[in-house]
């Protein structure tokens, strides 16, 4: 099994964004918009002990992903090696595994009209390379790999160096995205962005709470009082027109 | 014109009548028309299996596991469902458009629509009738009807009432119109609206195709006629009206052979009734 996870030393990352050009170059991307995004907290503490961290975030491809029954039409889904994955022939860019994600990581891609996000450059993968962003961090901040792959560099940084995640005791989706960083760094950057909580849209809501028992009931009902009229007819037998 | 040996209330038949009139036949729909409703029912089939089978969240999914499975089998990849059910659904809007513009002026005209679509008095008290003698409650005689009963009136006004919903919703999903949220609620929209015509549509199979006393109306979607005792005795206003026309026209006939010679430019006789 494979399971592709992302860390970022937040000791090494200087919000360059040199990951956002590199991965909007490479999946062409609609300028405004991107697959990464950067945020810089405020500085906090006094002088001569301050502490700042950078949010280094995209598509977390959790393990619980909530944007895939988001979806109506199971465009999006996790594929075997823990990709979460946008098939953009069925995605109909409705929108509503926008809403669902806790980390803001997916957009309308206003040129396809189709939902857009980090696939961990599953093409550059195939291929043999490493995602763009990990190439191009000029400051070697940013590194993939395998968790499942006990000699991995994620692994280590995961298992032994306890890199930490977005996520909090409501929240936990199990994101993919790791931190790793000076306690009161990572703390700090954690705090400051909190996953927001999975939800859909009031369409959405609408349709799973009201409309579809109403219409499964109706079209139920129909056709139990349809079957009901069949037994009734069997009943008294066909008559041929008498008046 | 002479006064009218046509009954103006259904009397009650002979045997020999009832016989007589069961062997003729009265025309009721165009050819158009029929290859219309076939052309909708298989669209309806279509796109009815690969849309269930398309909503496969748990959110939202209305249907068993092993039937999205079963359509995805028979379709092969998702993305060929959808293309499949946009694809369906296009030619299905363009024959619809195509309806509208070339049969509009015959058939979706105000006199029309108000005698095939709107229901009279006579139509409600039917619609309670019927219901109850379905139901062995009533054994009333039901209202005279025109060409089409209430059932089937209210049946096209919901029809004509959806259609326009989910064209417009189906085209705002297929073409990403204005914007993601109206997508999101047109996949909303386009759900509730199908699954109101689907409750009709259980009553349209059910009527048109297993109670015994609609056959000939089943078969008139495959003849074009109907025998002239369904006619008289299930559709009474209707069967009133042809036997009007003729007469009209077999009057004027009478009296345009009469005249010597016709008048060059006159009305010709057959205009107004055939056709």
């Amino acid at each position: 099994m494979t399971r592709y996870a992302m860390v970022t030393d937040l000791r090494k990352c200087v919000a360059c964004q040199a990951c956002t050009a590199s991965c909007n170059a490479e999946w062409e991307v609609p300028a405004g918009l991107s697959r990464t995004q950067i945020r810089k907290t405020p500085i906090k503490g006094t002088f001569p002990k301050l502490v700042a961290g950078t949010l280094v975030a995209q598509c977390a491809h959790c393990d619980d992903a909530p944007c895939v029954p988001a979806c109506p039409s199971a465009a999006t889904s996790k594929d075997a090696k823990g990709i979460v994955q946008v098939n953009r022939d069925v995605c109909i860019g409705c929108g509503f595994c926008v809403e669902a994600c806790p980390y803001e990581a997916r957009f309308i891609n206003p040129v396809i009209k189709k939902v857009d996000k980090c696939d961990f450059c599953s093409p550059r993968l195939e291929r043999g390379q490493l995602p763009a962003c990990v190439t191009t961090c000029p400051a070697n901040a940013k590194f993939f790999g395998d968790l499942d792959d006990r000699n991995s560099e994620v692994f280590r940084m995961v298992f032994s160096e306890g890199a930490s995640r977005r996520d909090t005791p409501e929240i936990a989706v199990g994101p993919n995205v790791y931190y790793l960083g000076k306690r009161e760094q990572v703390d700090l950057v954690m705090a400051s962005y909190p996953p927001r909580p999975p939800k859909l849209p009031v369409a959405g809501v609408l349709w799973e709470r009201a409309a579809k028992p109403l219409v499964i009931g109706a079209v139920a009902m129909t056709f139990l009082g349809q079957a009901a009229a069949f037994f009734q007819q069997l009943r008294i037998g066909e008559k041929e027109h008498e008046d | 014109m002479k006064t009218s040996a046509i009954p103006t209330h259904p009397l009650p038949l002979t045997a020999e009548q009832a016989e007589a009139m069961e062997q003729r036949h009265i025309k009721k729909h165009h050819i158009a028309i029929m290859l219309l409703h076939w052309f909708n029912a298989m669209v309806w089939g279509l796109e009815l299996m690969t849309g269930l089978a398309l909503v496969s969240s748990p959110h939202f999914r209305v249907v068993p596991m092993w039937f999205l499975e079963l359509v995805e089998g028979l379709f092969g990849p998702r993305s060929n469902l959808l293309r499949a059910h946009l694809t369906v659904g296009m030619v299905w809007i363009v024959v619809f458009l195509a309806y509208g513009l070339f049969g509009g002026k015959t058939y979706l005209t105000k006199e029309v629509l108000q005698k095939e679509i709107a229901l009279d008095r006579d139509d409600f008290q039917w619609l309670r009738i019927r219901v109850l003698g379905i139901l062995g409650r009533s054994k009333e005689p039901l209202p005279p009807q025109g060409i089409y009963n209430a059932g089937q009136k209210l049946f096209a006004l919901m029809v004509y009432a959806m259609l326009p919903i989910i064209m417009l919703t189906g085209l705002i999903m297929a073409f990403h119109l204005f914007g993601t949220a109206a997508v999101g609620w047109a996949v909303l929209i386009h759900f509730v609206t199908v699954g109101v015509v689907v409750c009709g549509l259980i009553v349209h199979v059910y009527m048109g195709a297993v109670f015994p006393e609609e056959k000939p109306a089943f078969f008139s979607m495959i003849t074009g006629t109907v025998n002239e005792l369904f006619a008289y005795s299930h559709h009474f206003k209707w069967w009133r009206e042809v036997k009007l026309e003729d007469e009209i026209w077999l009057h004027q006939r009478r009296s345009s052979e009469d005249a010597v010679p016709p008048a060059r430019g006159g009305s010709d006789p057959g205009q107004n009734t055939v056709g």
